[in-house]
């Protein structure tokens, strides 16, 4: 297995290679650029003006030659000055933003897991009860409404209607990653609270639908074991149904979950796009969006480079513990 | 004890915001890349608004368009002497300048005084080649020389049409001198721009991002705190010269910038009173008319008039422009008499955004009142396009010589309100025969290097688009003949239509060197009246910029003038803590 994983990770070398020059002349070959943003709707800006700016930007070459310099630079670990944050791109994603999105998305994960993977057998071993049909009603409704809906409609009650109807009493803030007059010197735990009571709206929107997800599969895929043959053996031969179920099904049925988890996990750093955006959480996915729309070339490609070698490495990750929980699986 | 108290307040949910500890919170939708830059190598307009709040200028505009000293003694004039006009023997302007004495009061906020080698460092920083300012009119050509410890002169050679109404910008020498030579002579020999740039912004970043706040400042705000998309926080510079009426404990200490991205959410945080006011980067039209619905005594929404100018290009120059008629004059009436923009502002703007007839500001003294209106005049749009030889096919399509009157109209796709002006313009031009068909794109093509300016490739025919009209800098350069982009010009004018006319043209190059504001008026009349003839563009409104505040909050106003609350930073306050009103906003 050894020699598998130390083959995979060389491979990714080149694979990783290939998908920053992809990344990056997709986003050089859009239109526009930063120096458009700079001089549109001045009259006063001249040719040489034009001329200066894309030198200083380096947009006065193409974009391969561009790409080797960005290349030759990143090696060295220098990933250059983000455009719109005026600091470094790698700070920049690392430093300010990074965290507040694992702050977001890790909790969500986890927990939505916790609730789902119970949940989604339990619905599978009561197929077609009550509980079974509430279960699978609210996956597909939560599955189904639009995030940026389900984020504005709760944004709505719990900061404008929750407050009014309570006399103030129950409220919870409307957006954001903290008080911004919180003092400075507020301390660690001061803080922590702060952003936890900010924390729990969006964390709540994202689980929900992480729940939803996790559920749908962790139900379809204990069905599908419990169908099996060697499941019926199982209880034809009297074991009883906590065995069957947890030692025999469940090992079986969780295979697509780690799938599902370890594919999840560089999704965790990239960020929730939406969620982010309607509760003006300051996240990976906004500033890749925002660094998209503006051409801020740098901190798109640590970004997306983050993201592509995350997303290689618990592929890897992945398939190596497939063979931990599935004796049938081996790597020569 | 005050401590653990704002720290349970805060984890209770209960903004400390508002007069209750004399604060103010603002909420934006943008979140500026850096403040306090004082050569503006960002050209946001939040960005601007926040720099309101620190920075000082020898002298400012009001929101009436009326200078005011600031940091200078007095506002320069002919009159008092400290403008000065220089003619040669044939009339003609030849240079100007004009003198500046600083407050003896003037500080940066760390108690030094601002001094003449302050406006030096900084004119010589803009015109340095390394420093990627987008443009450098008109200091390329200005010169500072002193009379004496605090009192310069600004000669500007050739002349600067708006050398009064300007003043040069400053920057700290005693802080970042250091850095700069440091930069200097790193990069002096450097052939390479981009390394240039990024030695260039690691020098400009130490002074003015989250990470490296402003070290000092010149205005009634210093910055304190910058919480990376979340928050700015400034607090009074107890340092700035002018005290408001009665004293600054009595207005606001501390301002908040909060930075929410989406409209909807800042609308939220509106509805939820977590904001005391919108700056005028906030929400749009019809979140505007929303929040006015929705009042309830808690805020008030303002609709301001604005500067930027709403119109649609019509594209004159290529083959299909001639075919179609569009390089005639007599087609552009046509189109724009077809269209009802009194209704159009009536059913989608409730008639705040006023139609406008000129490409001049309506609030600018170089407007002409009195230009064609072109109210709708189906009849006469009709008679126009018979006179042309278009007449109508049996599809109702006007048609002339096989070719019918088919036009692509474009906008920047996802802009709403444009997308519904559109279907308003599209009926009302089919129901005269003229078939509009929508293309929109995403405004890095729409404003891009590939379409509006390669009209003569025609890419299109009508494009919807705005323009800011300044009411005070206005030289009528949108559609002056050398503006139109072309590839000798490297695609770098603004007059997409490609309408060149001889006579505006003559008139443009004459106001650029008249000083005489009256003479210059005259001209500006002749202009408007030759451009509304001829409409190289169908003009539609001037937009109008939303923001809400709370009753009670005073000074917190702006106008197409001063574009920004902040111009008047100093004064804003609650009048419940004894802040005493002096601008009420129009």
């Amino acid at each position: 297995m050894a020699t598998y994983a130390l083959r995979r990770l060389i491979q990714m070398i080149p694979l990783l290679l290939v998908i920053s020059l992809l990344v990056y002349s997709l986003t050089a070959l859009q239109p526009g650029s930063p120096v458009d943003q700079l001089t549109f709707g001045n009259s006063n800006i001249t040719p040489e003006d034009i001329a200066r700016l894309k030198a200083a930007y380096g947009l006065d070459q193409p974009w391969y030659t561009r790409y080797f310099f960005w290349l030759g630079h990143a090696i060295r670990g220098d990933f250059g000055y983000s455009q719109d944050y005026s600091i470094p791109a790698a700070q920049f994603v690392f430093q300010q933003r990074m965290p507040n999105t694992l702050l977001l998305t890790v909790p969500a994960l986890i927990l939505s897991t916790l609730i789902a993977v119970p949940l989604g057998i339990f619905s599978a071993v009561r197929q077609y009860s009550i509980p079974d049909y509430v279960l699978t009603f609210f996956s597909f409704v939560v599955f189904s409404a639009p995030v940026f809906w389900v984020g504005a409609m709760a944004l709505y009650f719990v900061a404008v209607y929750l407050p009014t109807a309570t006399g103030g009493a129950l409220s919870l803030p409307p957006g954001g990653l903290g008080s911004p007059d919180l003092p400075l010197d507020a301390g660690f735990w001061a803080t922590t609270l702060d952003k936890l009571h900010y924390l729990i709206l969006p964390l709540s929107i994202l689980m929900l639908r992480e729940i939803a997800v996790t559920l749908r599969f962790m139900r379809a895929s204990m069905l599908e074991v419990m169908n099996q043959d060697f499941i019926r053996t199982a209880r034809a031969k009297g074991l009883p149904s906590r065995i069957v179920l947890f030692k025999h099904a469940l090992r079986n049925a969780v295979v697509p979950i780690i799938t599902l988890l370890g594919l999840s996990i560089p999704g965790l750093f990239g960020g929730a796009v939406i969620t982010e955006r309607v509760f003006s959480w300051p996240g990976m996915g906004n500033a890749i969006i925002d660094a998209l729309i503006s051409k801020d070339f740098n901190v798109v490609m640590v970004s997306l480079m983050l993201l592509a070698l995350l997303t290689v490495v618990f592929q890897l990750i992945t398939d190596l513990v497939y063979a931990v929980v599935d004796p049938r699986i081996r790597y020569s | 004890m005050k401590k653990t108290l704002a720290i349970t307040a805060f984890l209770l949910g209960t903004a400390l915001a508002g007069p209750a500890n004399n604060s103010l919170v603002i909420g934006t939708s943008q979140e500026p890349p850096n403040i306090y830059d004082p050569w503006n190598t960002n050209n946001l307009a939040i960005t601007s608004e926040i720099n309101g709040y620190m920075g000082a200028a020898l002298i400012g505009l009001d929101d009436n368009g009326d200078p005011y000293a600031d940091i200078a003694t007095r506002v320069p004039s002919l009159s008092n002497g400290d403008y000065k006009v220089v003619k040669n023997a044939a009339g003609d302007v030849v240079r100007n300048s004009v003198t500046y004495t600083i407050r003896k009061e003037a500080k940066w906020s760390d108690g030094t005084p601002i001094k003449i080698a302050d406006f030096q460092f900084w004119l010589k920083l803009v015109n340095d080649d390394r420093v990627p300012v987008p443009d450098r009119t008109p200091w390329d050509r200005a010169k500072i020389t002193t009379t004496d410890a605090d009192t310069f002169t600004i000669t500007y050679d050739p002349p600067y049409l708006f050398a009064d109404q300007t003043s040069p910008g400053f920057a700290p020498q005693h802080v970042m001198g250091a850095a700069w030579n440091a930069f200097d002579a790193k990069t002096k020999n450097e052939k390479d721009a981009k390394v240039t740039n990024e030695e260039w912004k690691k020098f400009i970043s130490s002074f003015t991002t989250s990470r490296n706040l402003p070290k000092v400042v010149a205005g009634p705000f210093k910055p304190t705190a910058w919480r990376s998309g979340n928050s700015l926080t400034m607090t009074r510079n107890t340092n700035y010269w002018n005290k408001p009426k009665g004293g600054e404990d009595k207005y606001v200490q501390t301002v908040v910038y909060r930075f929410i991205p989406n409209t909807n959410t800042l609308k939220v945080n509106i509805l939820s009173g977590q904001l005391d006011a919108l700056s005028a980067v906030g929400p749009t039209f019809d979140q505007g008319v929303d929040l006015q619905r929705n009042e309830r005594g808690k805020f008030k929404t303002y609709f301001v008039p604005g500067a930027v100018w709403e119109h649609i290009d019509v594209n004159t120059r290529g083959q299909k422009a001639k075919d179609l008629d569009m390089d005639d004059p007599r087609m552009r009436q046509a189109l724009l008499l077809s269209i009802d923009r009194d209704a159009l502002t009536k059913a989608l703007f409730q008639g705040k955004q006023a139609v406008s007839n000129s490409f001049v500001n309506p609030i600018s003294k170089l407007y002409k009142k009195d230009v064609r209106d072109y109210n709708a005049n189906v009849a006469q749009a009709k008679a126009l396009f018979t006179q042309l030889g278009w007449t109508a096919g049996s599809d109702g399509i006007l048609q002339k010589g096989g070719k019918k009157l088919s036009l692509n109209f474009g906008t920047t796709a996802g802009n709403s309100t444009r997308e519904r002006v559109q279907q308003i313009l599209q009926a009302q031009w089919k129901a005269v025969g003229v078939q509009v068909n929508i293309q929109n794109y995403p405004s890095s093509v729409f404003f891009g290097p590939d379409f509006l300016s390669k009209g003569a490739d025609g890419k299109w025919d009508l494009a919807m688009y705005a323009w800011t009209g300044n009411p005070i800098f206005e030289e009528g350069n949108l559609f002056k003949g050398s503006g139109v982009p072309t590839a000798a010009n490297g695609y770098s004018g603004q007059n997409n239509s490609g309408w060149v006319n001889a006579e505006y043209d003559r008139l443009h190059k004459q106001a650029q060197t008249e000083f005489n504001l009256t003479d210059r008026i005259k001209l500006f009349d002749r202009m408007q009246t030759i451009w509304n003839t001829e409409v190289p563009a169908l003009p539609l409104y001037y937009r109008v910029n939303v923001y809400t505040k709370v009753p009670g909050l005073v000074n917190y106003t702006f106008s197409a003038y001063t574009l920004y609350p902040s111009w008047n930073a100093s004064s804003i306050g609650w009048a419940s803590r004894g802040a005493v009103e002096e601008y009420k906003q129009k």
